[in-house]
Order: structure tokens, then C-alpha cells, then sequence
């Protein structure tokens, strides 16, 4: 086991790991963040991503060490309190979930997108979605939500 | 017991590669050897992250000549405008690789060193125990051919078909020596050993030296993303009329037919290819299909150089 300091959503701690261990287990078996979902754990669905850095990357991919010195966000950092980020929001409001283990992927996949490419079109977000999969959805009301998301942060 | 070491140099990399002598690996992007090491089909003790070292991480361009270092994500190599403008067949078949998501991670000189897959073989361990192990992992026979010699297991690297038909050449640095070859002399065409890097070996660059007047590329797959490839074709011709296909996840090795469009015939190209490709029933689409599309693919090119 080795002992590391990682920051998480802004609080910064040490907890110890086994080296080979990803940031996905990490975060959900030592530092009670379950908000990032382990679906697949093999990089083919994007319920894990998270952001590092600011960059989405899948969690059940990246070696915990490769995170130290690192700004990790998770779902678990997005809302402001009760008030939700836009992407959540509208993820409720246009039905964009159903039993919720692929949200937060969505989520951490569609903030970055939307902060680098404010004017995307319908077709971009739908490509910028394309490692999420959703079994429950159909994808329509996702990509509905993340659209209206777009439209509310230009306004 | 495993280990990870992230070194920040070349020098210290090999030189870890030196102490842990065959008991480790480099990872880049790390979206390939993960998945193996969760599947238990990679078990060396040393993980060699190649993440911290400088000036691996770089796209210039100097005497018309792209340079990319190995460690550049693939999803700058996307958004490069010198490759859009200058080598958009490279940026098309990075554009094919994976998701948006895994290319922010996933790197060039990773994709070029893919390990070849089967349907047999990248699967979890129970998956492998329940059906039978095959020669490349610790069984004695091929689960696709019945044989006890061979492996046929696929080479799926998109931008390898890409920077074969643009001529590319790579960089190796070893203990002792820096080598540069085309990038097409290191694969081999064995589904167990499918390339012929030394295990220390780091691929440090790679140069694109030419701008084809005509390319071409298409990607065969189950789904429009995601999935590895079925079939990759990409194709160049230059100014004296010279076809370079690549063809590849078709055979272990990615497949080059170089002739002048002078003396081709489609008949004599779709002859070569499937003569060349060695490809057996290993891969979600059915074997016939799989044949059957490389002569759509071909034609589908052919069309496309002789449209006037
Ligand atoms: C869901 C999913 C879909 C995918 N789809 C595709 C696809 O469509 N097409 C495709 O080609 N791949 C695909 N991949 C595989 C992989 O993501 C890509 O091939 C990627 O480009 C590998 O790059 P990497 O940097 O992550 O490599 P790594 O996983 O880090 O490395 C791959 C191999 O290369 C070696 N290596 C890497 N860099 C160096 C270096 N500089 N010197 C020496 N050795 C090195 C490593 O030791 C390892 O054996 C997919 C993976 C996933 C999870
Ligand atoms: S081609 Fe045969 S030996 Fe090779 S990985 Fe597949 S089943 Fe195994
Ligand atoms: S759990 Fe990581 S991609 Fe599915
Ligand atoms: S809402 Fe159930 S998987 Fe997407």
C-alpha cells in the first residue's frame, strides 16, 4: 500500500492504496464517493468519467497514482449545494434519466464538452456523447437536455 | 505484487526497464493495457508510466515533415489545424479510434502499439476458463482455426493503416541506440508476436514526410463508435500516380499493397488483398461478410480515384 495526497472536489487528503489501484475504486471504496458509477469497468461505457484537471478521463482506467497532484472533480462536486448545475437540471426537466447509473457519466461528459464548445450543434453533442451508454433512455432526452443546457448557458 | 513507477526521462525509463527485466510494461494512454490487466492477460509486476516525461508530448512541423511525438493524445492530434489542413487522413483515422472521451487519454504511439485482439481471447478470465483457453494465452490450440502453431489474431490499429499509406517512419530508443525505420518493417504477422520492438524499446516519435494529392479512409465497425475496427482501409496516391492501400483488423499485421495506378487494376487489387489478409472468424461481424466488404471497400475506393 502507498500513501497519497489526493485532491478531491477541493478538500485535499491522504489515504493509502494499493499501486495498481484506479481512481474509480479509490474514490468509491476509500473516500465514500459512490456518486461515480462502476458499470462496465472496462472503459466501454462512461459511467466512471470524471474530470481531471479539468479533462474528462474514465475512472476505471486511470491508475490512482497517476492522480496525485491532480484537481479531481466528481459528480459529487457539480451542484452548488442544493442548486444544481445546468446540465442537471435540464437532464430533470427534459426526462434525461430513468434508473440514473449512467447520469453521472453524462453529466462529467457533457460539462467540459459544453465549456469548450459553447455553439456546439445537435450532431456534436450527440458525438461528444457517444462513449456514454444508456440502457434505460434511448438517448433522445439526453441529448435533449444537454442541448437545452447548451441554450441556457449561451443566454 | 505490482508496482508503478513514473519516471521523467527517457533514461530513467530504460534503465527501470533494465532492473525489472521483462517484469514490466510501459503504460501511455494506458486505455489498451488496462483492460488486459483487469482480464488478467497481462501480468507483469512493473507498470513504467511514460506520462511524466518531457518532450514526448508535441506536434511541429519542420521541411514539410509532421513530427509527433508518441505521447500526444490522440484528440490533439484531431485539433491540430497543421494535421486538418495538412494531413487530414491522419485526423480522419484518429477521428475513428474509440470514443471522444478515451482519445483525450489515449495516445498515438499507444494505437500504433495496440496489441492485436481476437474474439476468443480479449475476454475476462471466467469468460476464458468457461470456453477454453487458447495458444496465446496458456492453452495448446487456436479456438479459431483448431491448429496448434498459429495465431490469427487481429491488428486493429487505425492509424497505423493511416500512417503506412502516408509513408510514415517511426523513432525507437533502446539501452543503446536510437533507430528510426518505416513504421510499416516492425509489424509481423503473428497474432502472438505482432511487432518486432524489443520489450525495452520506447517509440519516442513519429514522421509523416509526405502529402499524398488523393487519400481515402473508411472504418467498418458495429457501431458508429466504440467499437474496435472490422475493417480499416486508408489509401494514398501521390504526385506520380502511386497507390498505397492499407488494409487492417483483417489480418495480424496491417497489410500494404503499393503499386502504380498505371498498372492496378481493381481485379489485381482485390486479387492481392485477399490473397495477403489472412483473416479467419475472430471478430463480432461474420467471417463472409467481413471478405465480402473488403471488396466493397476496395471498389468504393477505386470508384473514388477514377471519378473525374
Ligand atoms: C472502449 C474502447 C474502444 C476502443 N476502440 C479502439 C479503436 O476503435 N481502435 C483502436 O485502434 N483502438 C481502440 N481502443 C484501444 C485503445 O484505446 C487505443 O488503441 C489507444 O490509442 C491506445 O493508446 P494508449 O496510449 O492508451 O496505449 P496503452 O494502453 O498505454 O499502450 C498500448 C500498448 O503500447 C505500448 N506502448 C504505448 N506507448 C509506448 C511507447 N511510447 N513506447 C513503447 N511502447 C509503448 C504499451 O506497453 C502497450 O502494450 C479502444 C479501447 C477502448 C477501451
Ligand atoms: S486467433 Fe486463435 S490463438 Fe490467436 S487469440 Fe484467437 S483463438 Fe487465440
Ligand atoms: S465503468 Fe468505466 S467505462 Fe464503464
Ligand atoms: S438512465 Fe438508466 S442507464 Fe441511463
Amino acid at each position: 500500500m502507498e500513501k497519497v495526497t489526493l485532491t478531491v472536489n477541493g478538500f485535499t487528503q491522504s489515504v493509502l492504496v494499493e499501486s495498481h489501484e484506479t481512481i474509480l475504486d479509490t474514490l468509491r471504496n476509500r473516500l465514500n464517493l459512490t456518486g461515480t458509477k462502476k458499470c462496465c469497468d472496462e472503459g466501454t461505457c462512461g459511467s466512471c468519467t470524471i474530470l481531471m484537471d479539468g479533462k474528462p478521463v474514465l475512472g476505471c482506467l486511470t491508475p490512482t497514482l497517476r492522480c496525485v497532484g491532480k484537481e479531481i472533480l466528481t459528480i459529487e462536486g457539480i451542484s452548488s449545494g442544493e442548486s444544481l448545475h445546468l446540465v442537471q437540471k435540464h437532464l430533470v426537466k427534459s426526462l434525461g434519466l430513468q434508473c440514473g447509473f449512467c447520469t453521472p457519466g453524462v453529466v462529467m461528459t457533457a460539462i467540459p464538452f459544453l465549456e469548450e464548445n459553447p455553439h456546439a450543434s445537435r450532431n456534436e453533442i450527440k458525438e461528444s456523447l457517444s462513449g456514454n451508454l444508456c440502457r434505460c433512455t434511448g438517448y433522445k432526452k439526453i441529448i435533449d437536455a444537454v442541448e437545452n443546457a447548451a441554450e441556457e448557458m449561451r443566454s | 505484487m505490482e508496482y508503478y513507477h513514473s519516471p521523467d526521462s527517457i533514461k530513467d525509463a530504460l534503465s527501470m526497464a533494465r532492473e525489472f527485466d521483462g517484469n514490466f510494461i510501459y503504460f501511455a494512454g494506458g486505455t489498451d493495457v488496462q483492460i488486459y490487466r483487469k482480464q488478467k492477460l497481462e501480468k507483469n509486476e512493473h507498470i513504467i508510466d511514460l506520462k511524466s516525461i518531457q518532450d514526448l508530448n508535441s506536434i511541429s512541423m519542420k521541411d514539410e515533415v509532421l513530427s509527433l511525438g508518441a505521447m500526444t493524445p490522440l484528440d490533439d492530434i484531431i485539433k491540430s489545424k497543421e494535421i486538418q489542413n495538412y494531413f487530414p487522413l491522419l485526423m480522419e483515422a484518429a477521428k475513428s479510434v474509440a470514443t471522444p472521451v478515451i482519445r483525450k487519454t489515449a495516445t498515438i504511439g499507444g494505437n500504433l502499439l495496440v496489441r492485436n485482439r481476437c474474439t476468443f481471447y480479449n475476454q475476462s478470465q471466467e469468460w476464458r476458463n468457461g470456453v477454453g483457453s487458447c495458444l496465446r494465452d496458456v492453452g495448446d490450440i487456436c479456438q479459431v482455426t483448431g491448429g496448434n502453431n498459429d495465431c490469427y489474431s487481429r491488428n486493429v490499429s487505425d492509424t497505423a493503416a493511416a500512417l503506412i499509406a502516408l509513408n510514415a517512419e517511426i523513432t525507437l530508443i533502446n539501452s543503446n541506440e536510437m533507430t528510426q525505420k518505416p513504421l510499416k518493417d516492425i509489424y509481423l504477422p503473428c497474432g502472438i508476436k505482432f511487432h518486432d520492438l524489443d520489450n525495452k524499446n520506447i517509440l519516442t516519435q513519429i514522421h509523416v514526410p509526405f502529402r499524398p494529392k488523393k487519400w481515402w479512409y473508411k472504418k467498418l465497425r458495429v457501431r458508429k463508435t466504440l467499437d474496435f475496427t472490422s475493417l480499416t482501409i486508408a489509401a494514398t496516391v501521390d504526385n506520380d500516380d502511386m497507390a498505397r492501400i492499407c488494409l487492417n483488423g483483417v489480418s495480424m499485421a496491417p497489410i500494404l499493397i503499393e503499386e502504380s495506378l498505371d498498372t492496378l487494376t481493381i481485379e489485381s487489387l482485390i486479387k492481392q488483398a485477399r490473397k495477403n489478409c489472412k483473416t479467419v472468424d475472430n471478430d463480432l461481424m461474420p467471417l463472409k461478410y467481413r471478405r465480402e466488404m473488403i471488396n466493397v471497400f476496395l471498389e468504393e475506393w477505386w470508384e473514388y480515384e477514377h471519378h473525374k
